[in-house]
């Protein structure tokens, strides 16, 4: 089959050769390894291949056998020789992988080898033979000795031997190693292979040597093609080096020489084949060399240099096969770097030179159909025999090595062959494959559209490759992005196309789909184009084969019509079409009546529907599916199955009524989507799914800019695709009867009372009662404080009669001044055909205020304000009630408790304000005296002050305050002064004072009574007493008033003495304040009684006896 | 002069396309729209320079063997994009920079005509002659 290997050859042509591609690497010969038979060379070979930090080398085995390529001889002159060409096909391939830079000769032999002669002249004969083999080149000879036992350092035998095995093998001391066989085999290894890298760059850089020296020799004229193969050879076996700087530079220069050479159509193939070869080493290099920028530039200079075809014009598809393929490599290459860390942008990725290349290739195609769909035949003889024996790079095989063109015969059947072949491509999958390519690269830089451009390319080529299956696919993928961003031109063109794959395939749902598509008003496609797709609907919805396009040709057209008699066999088809984001020629919209629905009422739903299609519409039948929580109901439109027509522009309204379901209360109902069907169930049905919200325009809120003349606005009805189901109304009367504000503490009385205004009897009613969540309000249904769990269920009647009335109540008792919520939640049934649950809901707004404020004010005996109690001190506690209640308050009853260690000094405590009533802004006072028995740094809680009181007519509250006073403090000595409530002049009177020791020390004061002019009086003038612990002393005058009125008393003064013998327990000012607090000072002296002796003597007894 | 020049609305959906050669007009939106991309990337507030710049115009998006590319994009998010033929090496950044600005103005007043549908896409024939005459250097 020579033709198929040839058509093979022509097609991997344009392919970069794969020795090129090939990374360049040393070539070291291994000789002397059996890696078969021997384990020991085995795992030398394997240590030297296997590991992952190895030198740029390739280790070859070298066998007994090998023949090494001949030897050009050596040319002294260039005057006479004409080269035939560039590059050599085999001169690569030479390098990589046939002349080693050096050849390593392994042999087991140990120092003390029992054998030591014969092995040596063995080992001699080895290297000699080697030696012949590579006669005339530079190649290095290494031996190394595997050896068993591990080297001993100072060896004396060794070193003596190792020079006699040199002198033998005629080999210089460098040229021999050793290689122990044991434990540190990887160490060895590595050191080796580092001379051995050292001994291939050597040979290396002469050979660069090698090639520069014959650049004398050449002439400019004749030898163009010289100075672009030395270059790149110099290039090459830079690379071999691994010297990249210099082998870029070399590569450069051999570009520059290219370009030198004059162009013809003769050789046009070769320059290009070989400018792309050297180009991509180029790019590849800068790639490498981390010039991503510059790579890019060449190949752009490159690109811009041989873009127009300078070859046969016949051949031209050649020319852009060539071109395609720089591309692809390009983008290859790109690709290469990319992956090894490169950052790409999104205007200069890889993708960008794949879609070129599948551009160009899309130009060969074109060329190709061109110029070679009128070859029939293949030549003979066949010109493109020698086609894979060819000694220089982009020749042709039937002028091999020849400037000038051959005989025209020869040229023409040559060209006719290339053709021939050329004819035999897929082109379709070399596009298909470079736009996948493409498509994944731009994916990856973030181009969506780009993206899906290529796509449609891609769908275009599998189109014209006639996979209208795979092409439809790519079309209808393509067409959901599209329709988001509007881009109507586009989608129409694609729909078109589209429309065309459905059609060719058979593809009834697509075809309809897309036939719905395309008759909207949005797609812009031609009126007749669009009559025909709306015959054709008509025709499918009546089992008729659909007419096909006229641009179709005549076979297609065929194959299409085959495919579609199976497709009207089955009895009935119904299609399905999802047109819920989709545009199409119908438009619906559906809207509640009512965006809150109550639940004894039918639920109403509006639908409308336009259509856009400029040919009249049947409808079979319109149907809305409603989803709640309970139901999942298709409702149609019109249940006695009438069609009717809808034309251009038109809008329909139908309604729909349905009764929800009670379970459905509280809850959303939802219009999950609208069927049209059009055609018939008996033959033919599509139905059409919309999601009933019309289409989302992009911006809602420009709607109001837009004028219909319309009788139905369609553009400005706005969809409501949701209801919420909500209970019926009550029509329970309900008034709630109170007296805000409500007071602090007390059972406050709220009267809830219904009327029923229903029509019929309402049974299971349940009121119930509840407050805020975490508010401090107490309900009860009774007057007493037990606290009711809330809801507070109010006990009532179960059933009510139409117009009856019920009153019932509950109580509230809120503990702080806030404003408070009360909730009445009223559930009742309605005793009618209908269970219906009802429910009314109340909510009251319950103001609290305090009704009163407690102050206490603490007084002394002598009635001062004091700060501070003394203990057994008594003092006198004043409460004053500041009543706030806009509503009086009558007081029933107010009582004291003292708290420990205060207590009462009184026996007596009837309350004074029992039974008084008071108003807003009165207040009410009352008077306890009292005493702390012990002292206290914290202020004394007093007493609990509990005000029994109610509104008038109110239920009785008993209010506590705990009332605070002052902290108590502690002195040994306390005094009581026992005096007449008055005196009479010229009466004789007594004042009695008691000091009180209390602690357990003896108390010693100096007495002093200052004289005084209202008084005479008899006692202690002045005297120093002393009190004993825990005991009383009493100090007795008698006084005899001489004027009357509120006169000062004589003033009592204590002194501590000075030279008191007792500590500071008690201080003068302690004393002063003492008798500041609890001496009084003065005494109301009344006028002598003239006359009734008798009335004067029961006052002077009444006071005695109070003495 | 420009071939071609396109005004894309704020949800990318076109709103005014235009085409010295009419034939030309779907590669030219498919052109227009891939280069979209590349405007979206730019407004697209990640990238640091683009959110501060409050330049309009953005220049250079990208080139293909036969053309190339420019965006300016308004406050609004408006975008234009004017199409200029790579052969073409006469007109500068300038030039465009002023076709766009002289656009941009003609599609404000567009905006404010009463009789004109915000959203919609613009057919009026005075605003399509005026607009061929910008990028044709004719206005």
């Amino acid at each position: 089959m020579p033709m198929e290997r040839h058509l093979t050859f022509y097609q991997n042509s344009f392919n970069l050769p794969h020795e090129l591609k090939f990374k360049p690497l040393s070539l070291i010969g291994f000789s002397g390894l059996d890696i078969v038979n021997n384990a020991v060379h085995k795992s030398i070979w394997e240590t030297f291949n296997n590991r992952t930090e190895k030198a740029p080398i390739l280790y070859k085995i070298i066998s007994n056998t090998h023949t090494f390529p001949v030897i050009k001889p050596k040319r002294n002159s260039y005057d006479w020789y004409l080269p035939k060409g560039i590059l050599k096909r085999n001169w690569l391939n030479k390098h990589l992988q046939e002349v080693p830079a050096l050849i390593v000769i392994f042999f087991d032999l140990d120092w003390k080898d029992s054998l030591w002669n014969e092995k040596v002249i063995e080992c001699a004969s080895k290297v000699l033979s080697m030696k012949t083999a590579l006669q005339g080149r530079d190649c290095r000879i290494l031996v190394v000795l595997i050896q068993n036992q591990m080297p001993v350092p100072e060896d004396p035998l060794a070193s003596e031997r190792a020079v006699a095995l040199c002198s033998s093998c005629e080999l210089n001391a460098q040229s021999l190693y050793v290689l122990p066989h044991g434990q540190h085999l990887l160490g060895y290894t590595i050191r080796l292979e580092k001379a051995f890298f050292e001994f291939s760059h050597n040979y290396y850089s002469s050979c660069v040597k090698n090639v520069k020296m014959h650049k004398e020799y050449l002439d400019k004229s004749s030898h163009q093609n010289l100075f672009v193969r030395h270059e790149f050879k110099m290039g090459f076996l830079n690379e071999l080096k691994q010297d990249m700087h210099s082998a870029y530079k070399h590569y450069t220069w051999a570009y520059k020489n290219l370009l030198d050479i004059q162009m013809t159509a003769v050789n046009s193939l070769e320059l290009c084949t070989v400018a792309g070869f050297i180009n991509y080493k180029i790019c590849k290099l800068q790639f490498a060399l981390n010039l991503p920028r510059d790579a890019i530039s060449q190949f752009k200079i490159h690109i811009e240099k041989f873009k127009n075809n300078f070859g046969f014009p016949q051949l031209a598809f050649e020319h852009y096969a060539w071109l395609s393929k720089q591309f692809e490599i390009f983008a290859d290459i790109f690709d290469e770097a990319v992956k090894l860390g490169l950052p790409a942008v999104q205007t200069q990725h890889p993708g960008v030179y794949y879609q070129q290349s599948a551009q160009y290739a899309l130009i060969r195609k074109k060329m190709c159909q061109e110029l070679c769909s009128k070859v029939i035949a293949y030549p003979h003889p066949d010109p493109l025999e020698n086609i894979d024996r060819m000694e220089f790079y982009g020749q042709r095989p039937w002028r091999p090595g020849k400037i000038e063109p051959s005989e025209s015969a020869i040229e023409d059947d040559g060209i006719q062959a290339l053709q021939y072949l050329e004819n035999q491509v897929s082109h379709s999958s070399l596009i298909i494959s470079l736009y996948g390519l493409a498509i994944a690269q731009y994916k990856i830089y973030k181009c969506p559209r780009t993206r899906r451009y290529l796509v449609l390319e891609m769908a275009d080529e599998c189109y014209h490759s006639k996979d209208f299956g795979k092409a439809l696919t790519l079309y209808t993928h393509m067409l959901s992005d599209y329709r988001e961003e509007k881009w109507h031109g586009i989608i129409s063109n694609i729909l078109e196309k589209a429309i065309i794959c459905a059609y060719l395939t058979a593809s009834v749902q697509d075809y309809l789909q897309l036939s719905f598509e395309v008759l909207s008003m949005y797609t812009i496609v031609s009126i007749e184009d669009k009559r025909r797709i709306y015959e054709n609907l008509n025709r499918i919805f009546k089992k008729q084969i659909p007419y096909g396009s006229p641009k179709l040709s005549h076979d297609i057209l065929q194959n299409a019509i085959i495919l579609w008699q199976p497709v009207f066999g089955r009895d009935s088809l119904i299609f399905d079409l999802d047109f819920t984001n989709i545009v199409n020629c119908l438009e619906t919209k559906v809207k509640f009546c009512n965006s809150t629905v109550q639940i004894d009422q039918s639920v109403c739903l509006e639908v409308f529907i336009r259509s856009t299609c400029p040919f009249p519409l049947t409808i079979n039948d319109i149907a809305v599916k409603i989803t709640t929580q309970h139901i999942n109901t298709e409702f149609r439109v019109n249940p006695d199955q009438n069609t009717f027509t809808l034309h251009l522009n038109e809008v329909q309204k139908f309604n729909i009524e349905f009764e929800p379901d009670c379970r459905d209360i509280n809850s959303e109902i939802e219009i999950d989507h609208v069927i049209i069907s059009i055609g018939n169930s008996s033959e033919c049905l599509a139905t059409l799914k919309f999601n009933g919200q019309g289409i989302q325009k992009a911006l809602p809120e420009l709607q109001y800019f837009k004028k219909s003349q319309e009788s139905i606005d369609f553009d400005g009805i706005k969809a409501i695709p949701k209801a919420t189901l909500v209970p019926r109304n009550s029509k329970l009367d309900v008034q709630i009867e109170h007296a805000p504000p409500a007071l602090i503490g007390e059972c406050y009385e709220m009267y809830i009372s219904m009327v029923n205004k229903e029509s019929c009897i309402i049974t299971d009613l349940k009121i119930e009662v509840s407050k805020d969540e975490n508010s401090e309000v107490e309900l009860s249904s009774t007057p007493e404080t037990s606290i009711e769990k809330s809801p507070l269920i109010l006990q009532s009647p179960k059933t009510m009669d139409p117009d009856a009335k019920i009153v019932t109540s509950c109580f509230v008792r809120a503990m702080k001044p806030e404003v408070k919520n009360i909730y009445v939640k009223i559930t009742y049934r309605l005793d009618s055909d209908k269970p219906l649950i009802s429910i009314k809901n109340e909510r009251i707004i319950l103001p609290v205020m305090q009704p009163f404020m407690v102050d206490t004010q603490f007084l002394s005996g002598t009635m001062q304000h004091i700060q501070k109690f003394y203990a057994g001190e008594k003092f006198l506690m004043n409460t004053i009630i500041r009543f706030l209640s806009p509503f009086t308050i009558y007081i029933d009853d107010t009582s004291i408790e003292f708290i420990p260690p205060i207590k009462g000094a009184e026996m007596y405590t009837k309350s004074n304000l029992t039974g008084y009533s008071f108003i807003q802004e009165e207040i009410g006072s009352e008077v306890f005296v009292a005493l702390s028995e012990n002292q206290s740094d914290q202020n004394l809680a007093i007493a609990n002050y509990i005000i029994t009181w109610k509104r008038e007519n109110g239920i009785l509250t008993k209010t506590n305050i705990t009332l605070n006073g002052h902290h108590c403090d502690w002195i040994p000595l306390n005094i009581e002064v026992l005096t007449p409530a008055y005196g009479i002049v010229r009466t004789p009177t007594v004042i009695k004072y008691h000091l009180i020791n209390h602690s357990s020390h003896l108390v010693q004061l100096d007495v002093e009574m200052e004289a005084s002019e209202s008084f005479m009086f008899s006692g202690y003038r002045k005297n120093t007493t002393s009190v004993l612990p825990f005991s009383t002393k009493l100090l007795q005058y008698n006084l005899y008033p001489l004027l009357p009125g509120n006169v000062s008393l004589p003033k009592l003064i204590l002194t501590i003495p000075e030279n008191s013998t007792e500590g500071p327990a008690l201080r003068q000012d302690q004393l002063t304040q003492l008798i500041d607090r609890t001496v009084p000072y003065s005494i109301y002296v009344m006028p002598q009684i003239k006359g009734d002796i008798k009335q004067s003597s029961v006052i002077l007894k009444t006071n005695e006896s109070r003495s | 002069m420009a071939v071609c020049a396109a005004i894309v609305g704020k949800d990318n959906s076109p709103k005014y396309f235009c085409c010295i050669n009419p034939d030309e007009e779907l590669s030219y939106q498919y052109k227009v729209l891939s280069s979209l991309d590349i405007i979206e990337e730019r407004l697209n507030p990640a990238n640091k320079n683009a959110s501060e710049s409050k330049e309009l115009f953005l220049g250079h998006l990208y080139s293909l063997e036969t053309c190339k590319l420019y965006g300016y994009v308004t406050n609004t998010k408006i975008k234009l994009i004017i199409v200029v033929n790579a052969m073409n090496l006469t007109l500068k950044d300038n030039d465009i920079r002023s076709m766009f600005q002289k656009i941009h103005s003609e599609y404000a007043d567009m905006v404010s005509n009463p009789f004109y549908i915000p959203g919609e896409p613009i057919t009026s024939k005075l605003f399509d002659s005026t607009i061929k005459g910008i990028i044709t250097g004719t206005v």
